[in-house]
């Protein structure tokens, strides 16, 4: 019965590459925006009247397939003016479009009505898109545009709790979200611990979130992939932007190198509140800064050159006897070539790197560690006909990891001058998708990942009694760091571990109706780098380190589910989602486990299992004055570490808890209102189960003076009150002057208008005054106001 | 060394410390648990002899009265089966013996009889530097107002070697613990370090410095955690009870909190300059 479906299957894959006996013409070229020709992701175009159509990737460009014969195409991106154009059809066809901005003059016959149905026909679910101009529009705190702060407004997605780094999405971990800036690996997104990140907004153009059904060119991470892109910059004229706010100003310069061939962009951007603290005599200082920047060059028609780079750093000091920076560093080489009409191919070299440093010279100690890592990966796209598109590509990550060097920060300190091990692995990786109109109502997806993993020397590697560094203490009931029974010395380049996994990926969607669809995904990710964090939020002390002997990789299978639907003339547009996800070998802490400097964390560890499952509803409203989204998630995430033998209890006896950032209900409503050219309003609000949290059970007391100290139950097994604020932000644009060219906006904000006192945390504490106990609540921000001016010329 | 701890602490403190308020919790109360302080002193220049055990229960956490065990029957023995008893005041939960021999190196266990179940722990005394030398500044510690004392002392280099720096005030009820080892000063002249922003010239530390096994140093370690005020925090570690080494030998499943430890201690008495 299997063999006869397979080759169905099969059967129908082959008649749907075999040409039929009419002939069939490709249309292809880039679309970008009119006025500064910066080339437009995820446009939609459509033969109208038929069900083929293009979407644009990464680089702007699309290939449509067609049989012989006139067409009306129907161009369409959010923001944008709709496009139509009437073509004859007799030749392969090249055809560059260029979209004006919606609410710009309009130039050309521009059609509003007869929109597409294409996020309803496309086998492609659990993926988010924001708009920049979108997300520039939401209140923020201080108002401080966020890219990372937005998609929590997204179904799926919540983090920790306030002001802390990092998202999790689905129930994943911080960790496992790939974060793509341009192809290049982000390590850390989040400046000052976790209340900006490292985004610029200004040199943004476009960012997806995969929270499911991820396509095989991705991979290394198990939970998300959020694929950022910079802006390519204006190849028409040169123009500055930038925006002066109350934590960071920002400054864009973008211009032509040679009109309409090549551009550039530099946009950087600094916090300044140590200024103040330096005016008032104050030595402690915090600030962060970052640049980005990218050239891009068209050789040819058939050919792109794209270079393009960030550079982010964080300085934290308190009275210089405390130093802490920490920062992100990519560079990357990009190369676009046409082989054909039908096939787009990208090259690109990418280095990255992610440096923290620590200088604490109260006790005379300097800490400096990193990891660095180089990427070369090569794409293709191959628009077989209107009916199939297939990518392919491979891709190497060299990983050179530095968990620090520990040095002296005086000449009087006692510390000891030392290297700790380093690590570095190598990770090949091959991918082969198709995506594939079945029938005129059913498209289906299937890829199939193939990674591989190598620990890599020179490295000393620790030996243990029974490959355990991990011991249970039978009499007392706890796990203990093991210790080295000897080390074993791999050369350079010798292998430590090694691992492979196929991925499988898949995906269909079966069209109910032009407005209606139901969908459903199955996708398996590998992680072979694992986040060593032991707190509820992601820190940049946390280290990065590759899966060896004694840490396996992470393996994740999600299936989702969803129904998707456009009514009232696609004015509004609903999707429902279910989700199961399981992830195997999700590493948890012994109890009490020290990380900083930790040359052995193999000693420290467990590998455990990790579950998540869940509902998503998305309400939008796409057009009109009014416009926003609600979104609802009923979600649970848990984790356990079951002991390895009957004898051991494991952490927390065994039993599933929930992980930290488990939020049984997250609500948020996200809404633009534009009132009048002058004016826009903005308002957001989120309402969400507060965060898991332990309480203590009982108390005691031990030492001579006595201290008391908490006992506590099971892991997670209390929350934190209820988690709600109401944001709203009004922008404020003065009638530009045309002659000057000048383009001015006031944007103005109230985070927490209600003034919630939402806890970040309720700890326990013996009072040191007293020597009575108390339990004490955090909250972060009351009200706060915000004010940023935006400028472009 | 306790420097993930303070940087967690300041880095809560630093963005934090302006929105704290003191709330009321409703919690639910676990049955009460044996917890066993047996902290066998033997301070440099003494003779050791006298000794205490100290025996309670755990209780609800807002409770201002720890319940204490009486009637129990404690004793230690070395290893070549000298036997210590220690007998209760009674009604105080205090067991206290006059005839304790401490050697260094010595192997004791500790045996607790209660209600019927036994109790027993064995650890060896640590032996310990001596302080060498004090030092204030009155810049020091993170703010850099507070008053800041260093207490050095010649680590030695053959051995791993653990400690607790302990330092009493006179204006806080609760004593101060410094817990960190050797790892990255091996054989070199190490120090115990204290701050605080409210003390003052005239006011009154005692320090004491313990040699302890690497088990007491991770309990040490752990229980200081969460005892402190970065527990619960966004950066703090998950909280768990800590366990320390006392075994029941009849209920395993009703284990006891506490530890059993032998230490010796150098002492010095200090005055704010």
């Amino acid at each position: 019965m299997i063999s006869k479906k397979i080759i169905y299957l099969l059967l129908l894959v082959l008649s749907s590459l075999s040409s039929f006996s009419q002939e069939k013409f490709t249309i292809s070229g880039t679309i970008s925006a009119s006025n500064s020709n910066e080339s437009l992701i995820g446009v939609n175009i459509v033969a109208k009247g038929t069900k083929s159509y293009a979407i644009t990737n990464e680089y702007g460009f699309y290939s449509l397939t067609l049989p012989t014969g006139e067409y009306e195409i129907v161009i369409s991106s959010i923001g944008f003016s709709t496009l139509s154009e009437r073509i004859s059809l007799t030749q392969n066809t090249k055809k560059n479009y260029a979209l004006d901005e919606a609410g710009q003059e309009l130039k050309e016959v521009v059609i509003n009505t007869d929109k597409t149905t294409v996020n309803i026909r496309k086998p492609e679910m659990s993926v988010n898109k924001l708009s920049i101009s979108a997300i520039k529009k939401m209140p923020v705190i201080l108002g401080e545009v966020d890219v990372i702060k937005s998609i929590l407004f997204l179904p799926g997605v919540t983090n920790a709790g306030e002001g802390q780094s990092g998202f999790n999405v689905r129930g994943g971990g911080a960790d496992q979200n790939l974060i793509l800036l341009d192809e290049a690996t982000i390590f850390n997104s989040s400046h000052v611990f976790g209340f900006f990140s490292v985004f610029n907004p200004d040199a943004i153009k476009d960012l997806k979130l995969y929270k499911g059904g991820i396509p095989a060119r991705f991979g290394g991470r198990v939970s998300s992939v959020l694929d950022i892109y910079q802006k390519d910059g204006n190849s028409k004229k040169f123009g500055v932007s930038g925006g002066i706010g109350l934590v960071t100003s920002r400054l864009l310069f973008e211009g032509p190198i040679v009109k309409d061939k090549g551009s550039f962009l530099v946009a950087g951007r600094g916090s300044y509140a140590h200024l103040f603290l330096k005016l008032a005599d104050n030595e402690n200082s915090a600030y962060f800064y970052d640049l980005n920047t990218k050239m891009n060059y068209k050789l040819n028609p058939n050919n792109n050159l794209y270079l393009s780079g960030y550079f982010g750093r964080d300085l934290f000091s308190l009275n210089k006897s405390f130093i802490n920076t920490y920062g992100n560093a990519t560079l990357n080489l990009r190369w676009n070539h046409l082989f054909s009409d039908k096939l787009f191919s990208n090259l690109s070299l990418i280095y990255s790197d992610y440096y923290y440093g620590l200088n604490l010279d109260l006790v005379g100690f300097e800490w400096n560690s990193g990891i660095r890592n180089y990427n070369i990966k090569y794409d293709f796209k191959n628009y077989i006909s209107d009916k199939m598109k297939l990518n392919y590509g491979l891709n190497g990550i060299y990983y050179d990891f530095n968990p620090g060097v520990i040095e002296p920060s005086n000449a009087t300190s006692g510390i000891i001058y030392r290297q700790l091990e380093k690590k570095y692995a190598f990770e090949p990786s091959i991918y082969i998708d198709a995506e594939q109109n079945l029938s005129q109502n059913l498209s289906i997806y299937y890829g199939l990942r193939y990674s591989m993993f190598y620990r890599l020397g020179s490295s000393n590697v620790n030996l243990y009694q029974n490959n355990q560094a991990v011991v249970f203490d039978q009499d007392t009931q706890i796990y203990e760091k093991a210790t080295p029974i000897g080390t074993q010395f791999y050369g350079k380049n010798e292998v430590i571990a090694s691992f492979n996994n196929l991925e499988p990926r898949f995906a269909a969607s079966y069209q109910l109706n032009d407005n209606e669809s139901v969908k459903a995904s199955y996708n398996r990710m590998t992680q072979y780098l694992q986040l060593i964090t032991n707190t509820a939020s992601p820190t940049p002390l946390d280290v990065w380190t590759p899966s060896d002997k004694y840490i396996q990789p992470q393996i994740l299978d999600q299936v989702a589910m969803g129904y998707f639907k456009n009514f009232g003339d696609e004015k509004y547009s609903l999707e429902l989602e279910t989700f199961y996800k399981k992830t195997k070998n999700r590493i948890d802490y012994i109890d009490g486990a020290d990380l900083i400097a930790n040359e052995a964390i193999e000693q420290i560890v467990l590998n455990g299992e990790m579950r998540a499952y869940g509902l998503e509803v998305l309400l939008r409203k796409n057009t009109g004055k009014f416009s926003g989204w609600l979104a609802y998630t009923l979600s649970k995430s848990e984790q356990r570490t079951p002991g390895r033998n009957a004898t051991e209890t494991g952490i927390n006896e065994g039993n599933w808890y929930r992980s930290g950032y488990d939020k049984l209900h997250n609500l948020t409503l996200t809404s633009t209102y534009d009132f009048s050219e002058k004016w826009t309003f903005g308002a957001n609000f989120v309402v969400q189960t507060g965060q898991p949290v332990t309480f203590p059970n009982s108390q005691y007391e031990y030492g001579y003076p006595a201290i008391t100290i908490p006992s506590f139950g099971l892991r997670n097994g209390n929350s934190l009150p209820t988690y709600h604020h109401l944001d709203v932000s009004a922008t404020y644009v003065p009638k530009s002057n045309k002659k000057k060219n000048w383009k001015g906006e006031w944007v103005f904000s109230i985070y927490n208008l209600y003034g919630r006192k939402n806890a970040a945390s309720i700890s326990f504490r013996q009072n040191e005054t007293t020597g009575s106990n108390e339990a004490l609540r955090l909250s972060i921000f009351g009200i706060v106001p915000g004010i940023s001016y935006n400028f472009k010329f | 060394m306790k420097i993930y701890k303070i940087i967690l602490v300041l880095i809560t403190c630093i963005f934090f410390s302006s929105c704290e308020d003191v709330i009321d919790v409703a919690l639910d109360t676990a049955p009460p648990k044996l917890v066993v302080f047996a902290s066998i002193e033997w301070k440099k220049g003494t003779s050791g002899n006298n000794q205490k055990v100290k025996l309670t229960t755990t209780t609800a956490y807002f409770n201002t009265v720890i319940p204490t065990v009486s009637g129990a029957t404690v004793f230690i023995t070395n290893s070549k089966k000298t036997k210590f008893n220690f007998i209760e005041t009674p009604n105080t939960g205090e067991y206290l013996c006059a005839d304790f021999i401490p050697q260094i190196d010595e192997t004791y266990t500790l045996t607790i009889i209660t209600k019927g179940e036994t109790f027993t722990a064995t650890e060896s005394l640590k032996g310990v530097s001596s302080i060498t030398n004090i030092t204030q500044r009155n810049d020091g510690g993170f703010t850099g107002n507070e008053v800041e004392i260093k207490s050095f002392f010649n680590d030695p280099g053959d051995a791993d070697n653990f400690y607790i720096f302990k330092t009493k005030s006179n204006i806080s009820p609760i004593p101060s613990y410094d817990i960190f080892d050797d790892r990255f000063t091996q054989g070199n002249e190490n120090f115990g370090i204290y701050s605080n922003e409210d003390i003052k010239t005239g006011d009154n530390l005692d320090i004491t410095l313990f040699g302890i096994s690497k088990r007491y140093f991770e309990y040490m370690r752990k229980l200081t955690a969460i005892a402190g005020s970065s527990s619960g925090g966004p950066f703090a570690t998950p909280s768990a009870t800590v366990r320390g080494n006392i075994i029941n030998q009849t209920n395993s499943k009703n284990f006891a909190l506490g530890y059993f430890n032998v230490s010796e201690t150098d002492f010095r008495n200090y005055i704010i300059k």
